[in-house]
């Protein structure tokens, strides 16, 4: 990944002459993919028939351990997101490598969400029989849908500067509730277990 | 250039999870000799505790639309006056049902399902279910005791479902039955020789209960 030397410091993507994409497109792109995806994960969730069972991480005594870990250990680095985009957004004093961090916990986070996410779908389904557990099913497919608008955003140029850390603070605070209503709830009721 | 970065990351998502989504479909609840992906581990074997069902059934397809079997299963309900739970399991063409009013009336059931989906199933002291799979239910009867209850189940997933502890707890003969809807209430009686009274209730994730001060795990009952 090249920097552009000529960068504005506060400008995540490097700004870039327009490409002719009309205005208009370029937010309307990354907002019907993140539409997509996340009614996408609902509607699967919904219509699949819930298999209540999917194969499980040896060392584990259940998919609900494996998965709240798995979920924690996304969190954690979501934690790590947070302060690097700081540190990319000069708000905290960071390293010159602070992007490289950031892009490089964001990949890990999201692919340690993944198999939580399939398994979820799969063997659980989209639920509605409890607040928490309909919180957690909205929250969870709209986290993979702005996730993957942030994905898309990055690659578009000339963003308001606002607008990715504010797309990225969404995309942490749906991931913080999908784990508050998920790991958290699951290591309350059922002990820290392994 | 735009930067491709952002692109592969969703595309290395969107293959894991077609990947794992893959392997769970393959593998049913078979053991999973595959190895697993990249980043959530090496090894998948298949959970060793609650949640499958244990039974040595080959796998369970996705729900089929034809053929002679119906696709395994179970079902939970109430009886249409709400009085009692009842709760269904169906594996390989063979059903097992369990009528639970949770203080004293209760009784297993066997039988096999009939190729149109329907199915009676006897059990101890001439009890009687006569029902038939339709769609994602199961309707019909129970007749326990001179009394005939009309009933409703509908699949039910994991943790929801039908478990049984039988063991010797300070030297009398427990055996209990739990029915976990799908809301998560539970509708168990406990037998301690023979004397059944409401059952404590389970952990329906792990199984475990607490009988007369001793640790027991119900396990998901299969026929």
């Amino acid at each position: 990944m090249t920097v552009d030397p000529n960068a504005a410091t506060q400008d995540f993507p490097s700004p870039r002459p327009a490409h002719g994409s009309p205005r208009a497109v370029r937010y309307l792109a990354p907002a019907l993919v993140a539409c997509a995806v996340a009614v996408g994960l609902g509607v699967y969730g919904k219509v699949h028939d819930p298999e209540g069972t999917a194969f499980n991480l040896a060392g584990f005594s259940s998919t609900g351990a494996v998965k709240s870990w798995l979920a924690t250990a996304a969190f954690g680095f979501a934690l790590v997101q947070l302060v690097s985009a700081l540190m990319v957004y000069g708000r905290l004093p960071g390293p010159s490598w602070a992007g490289v961090l950031h892009r490089w916990s964001g990949r890990v986070a999201f692919l340690v969400a993944v198999p939580v996410a399939v398994h979820c779908l799969y063997a659980l389904g989209y639920q509605t029989y409890e607040p928490r557990v309909l919180l957690h099913s909205l929250l969870g497919c709209f986290f993979f849908g702005v996730f993957s608008a942030k994905m898309l955003l990055l690659r578009t140029e000339r963003l308001p500067g606002w607008l990715l850390p504010l797309v990225g603070g969404v995309v942490f605070a749906a991931l913080t509730v999908v784990w508050l209503t998920s790991a958290l709830w699951f290591f309350r009721t059922f002990g820290v277990t392994t | 250039m735009k930067r491709s970065g952002p692109l592969l990351t969703l595309l290395a998502g969107l293959l894991l999870g077609l990947f794992l989504l893959t392997l769970n479909a393959t593998t049913g609840t078979r053991p999973a000799s595959a190895s697993g992906g990249d980043s959530p581990g090496t090894k998948v074997s298949p959970s060793p505790t609650p949640s499958p069902p244990s039974s040595p059934t080959t796998s369970t397809p996705p729900p089929a639309p034809s053929g002679s079997p119906p696709p395994d299963a179970d079902y939970a309900g109430r009886t249409d006056d709400d009085s009692s739970a009842v709760a269904v399991s169906l594996r390989d063409g063979k059903a097992i049902a369990y009528f639970c009013d949770g203080r004293d009336k209760e009784s297993w059931l066997k039988g096999d399902v009939e190729d149109d989906d329907s199915m009676k199933l006897t059990g101890g002291n001439g009890g009687v279910l006569n029902g038939t799979l339709k769609d994602t239910r199961i309707r019909g009867t129970v007749e326990i005791g001179d009394q005939e209850y009309g009933f409703s189940a509908a699949k039910a997933v994991k943790p929801s479902g039908l478990y049984r502890a039988t063991e010797t707890v300070r030297d009398a003969e427990v055996d209990g039955g739990w029915i976990v809807l799908q809301d998560g209430r539970q509708v168990g009686i406990l037998k301690r020789d023979g004397k059944p009274s409401p059952a404590p209730e389970i952990d329906p994730r792990t199984g475990a209960v607490t009988i007369d001060g001793e640790r027991l795990t119900a396990r998901p009952v299969n026929p």
